[in-house]
């Protein structure tokens, strides 16, 4: 009798919590959601009585309005937002990949192998410290400012994080695992098949989001600077013909898109990282 | 013994053999007639002319100076208004309900992204460039001052309000020393994209900068001068980010995984 009654008692506070607890989530989305309301309205009220001069801030309606016109449009700049994206999404991917089935493999053979870290360090050590953007010039100079000198520049920007990250997790394999797989008699190269490749993986995962955040901004540079087709393209050209409401809708579009890039890896990383523990 | 230092003389001698492969690399590449790269020697004169005829009236410490000075300020700017504003949201439930929402709309939008707006805005000066970097490295520093007010344990925090301390208190000895190291890392990162930006901006439009003479440099095709730019971009990006590891050494001696 007495243990039931402090069981219903239990039960009693706990379902008082969770009443609590769904409470505040439901008070925390409410916050949220106006917060954004208001400031949408803000903004709205700002343009549509020209508290704001119309030249320098297009009212979110126009925004929408602009985006929706834009997907079968290709005034002015000459390309629907369609071909932009695409532009845009190809060259970060094709930069990306390539840097991630280079990147990858060299920065876990240095964290593995000494001589190859003794060999590559030093003229990885001469590179990183430039930012990806001073190289824009140079390789628009000597390859154009096609598909191949973008891809190039993406990376550029890419490699770095990709190959530090992955050569930073291999380094912290447990020495326990490396020590217990050599106790089995497994070779030099098997351990760092089974055993050292595994364990670098969730930080080589962070650093290809790092790497594809960098990736898609740079990007966004480099089609400002030369380009004919592109979301960096797109909202330059925003600016040079005085369209306020095509830079905020580029603008809109690119941090969509950024947002959408990392959560794409996000998912990866769940798939390929199953056995991780999750907090 | 003899096998294994003889081994090891020749795995120190490597970091030498990849310095002179790099050299090389760049002399057979920079070689023939029409090549467009220039030799190392070229960008080496390309300096020494620089010193009697600078570009745009300025010294090359003039150029270096106009980036790092938008790049301090930015910075500055961005670090006040970000730490506060991750304490702000990261320590009030209610601040972090309402401008949280707000700030992750607006986060996903690289800084590059809002070079034409600001140039709008703020016309191709001065105010515009630190605009840009101030909102590049707002981010990273709100980000990390947020995730570091968040990760502290509750239990410090419940054991000064027993003992009697009230919130300034709470805040200037426990919240603020403990999200010390994940705000460095943030200022850290916020560095990196300052730097990205300003050469960004500088390229776009700018009379002075490192950025300025990149784009110079490739605008009359004098290709020594971009390699010379280049070098001293990254130097200097190097010293500072060296710099900025042996404060956070000074100021949280604590950390251990610094690298």
């Amino acid at each position: 009798m007495q243990n039931n009654k402090k069981t219903e008692q239990i039960e009693l506070e706990v379902r008082r919590y969770r009443a609590i607890e769904k409470r505040s989530r439901l008070w925390d989305i409410l916050l949220g959601a106006l917060s954004i309301l208001a400031f949408l309205v803000i903004w709205q009220i700002l343009c549509t009585f020209e508290v704001v001069d119309a030249k320098f801030l297009a009212s979110p309606l126009d925004v929408i309005r602009t985006i929706a016109v834009k997907v079968a449009d290709p005034k002015p700049e000459g390309n629907t937002l369609f071909v932009n994206i695409f532009a845009s999404f190809q060259l970060a991917l094709t930069g990306f990949l390539l840097a991630a089935l280079i990147g990858m493999p060299l920065g876990l053979l240095m964290g593995w192998y000494k001589p190859i870290d003794k060999l590559v360090r030093p003229v990885f050590e001469i590179i990183r410290p430039l930012p990806p953007i001073a190289w824009i010039p140079i390789i628009i100079v000597l390859l154009g400012i096609g598909t191949v000198a973008k891809s190039f520049i993406i990376f550029f920007t890419t490699f770095v994080p990709i190959l530090i990250n992955a050569y930073t997790g291999i380094r912290e394999t447990s020495q326990v695992h490396i020590n217990f797989a050599r106790t089995c008699g497994y070779s030099n190269w098997r351990i760092f098949l089974t055993v050292g490749i595994p364990s670098a993986m969730p930080l080589t995962f962070a650093g290809m989001r790092i790497a594809l955040g960098n990736g898609w901004s740079t990007l966004i540079a480099a089609e400002m600077l030369a380009a004919n087709k592109g979301l960096g393209y797109m909202i330059t050209m925003g600016r040079t013909y005085g369209r306020v409401d095509i830079i905020i809708a580029g603008m809109l579009v690119i941090g969509v898109i950024g947002l959408l890039l990392s959560g794409a890896i996000g998912k990866l990383e769940n798939v390929v990282l199953k056995w991780k523990v999750k907090k | 013994m003899k096998g294994r230092k003889r081994k090891d003389i020749l795995l120190n001698l490597l970091p030498l053999v990849s310095i002179l492969l790099f050299i090389l690399a760049w002399l057979v590449v920079s070689g023939g007639e029409s090549s467009l790269i220039p030799t190392p020697t070229a960008v080496f004169e390309r300096y020494l002319k620089l010193l009697e005829k600078p570009i745009s009236k300025t010294s090359i410490p003039g150029h270096i100076w106009a980036s790092l000075k938008r790049v301090l300020l930015g910075l500055l700017y961005g670090s006040v208004f970000g730490i506060s504003f991750g304490l702000l949201i990261g320590w009030n439930k209610t601040c972090n309900r309402i401008f949280k929402p707000l700030f992750e709309l607006i986060r996903p939008i690289p800084a590059l992204a809002w070079i034409p707006l600001m140039t709008l805005w703020l016309g191709i000066g001065e105010t515009s460039k630190v605009a840009l970097v101030f909102l590049g490295t707002i981010m990273p520093i709100t980000v990390n001052t947020y995730t570091g007010v968040r990760l502290i344990p509750k239990i410090n925090i419940d054991a000064a309000r027993v003992f009697g301390a009230n919130n300034v208190q709470i805040i200037t000895d426990i919240v603020l020393p403990s999200s010390l190291s994940a705000i460095i890392a943030g200022v850290k990162t916020a560095l990196g994209t300052a730097w990205m930006v300003v050469l960004a901006a500088e390229m776009i439009s700018a009379k002075t900068g490192l950025g300025f003479m990149i784009i110079r440099g490739t605008d009359v095709l004098d290709l020594p001068l971009v390699i010379f730019a280049m070098i001293l971009i990254g130097v200097i990006g190097a010293c500072i980010s060296s710099l900025l590891t042996i404060v956070e050494r000074k100021l949280c001696p604590w950390k251990s995984e610094i690298n």
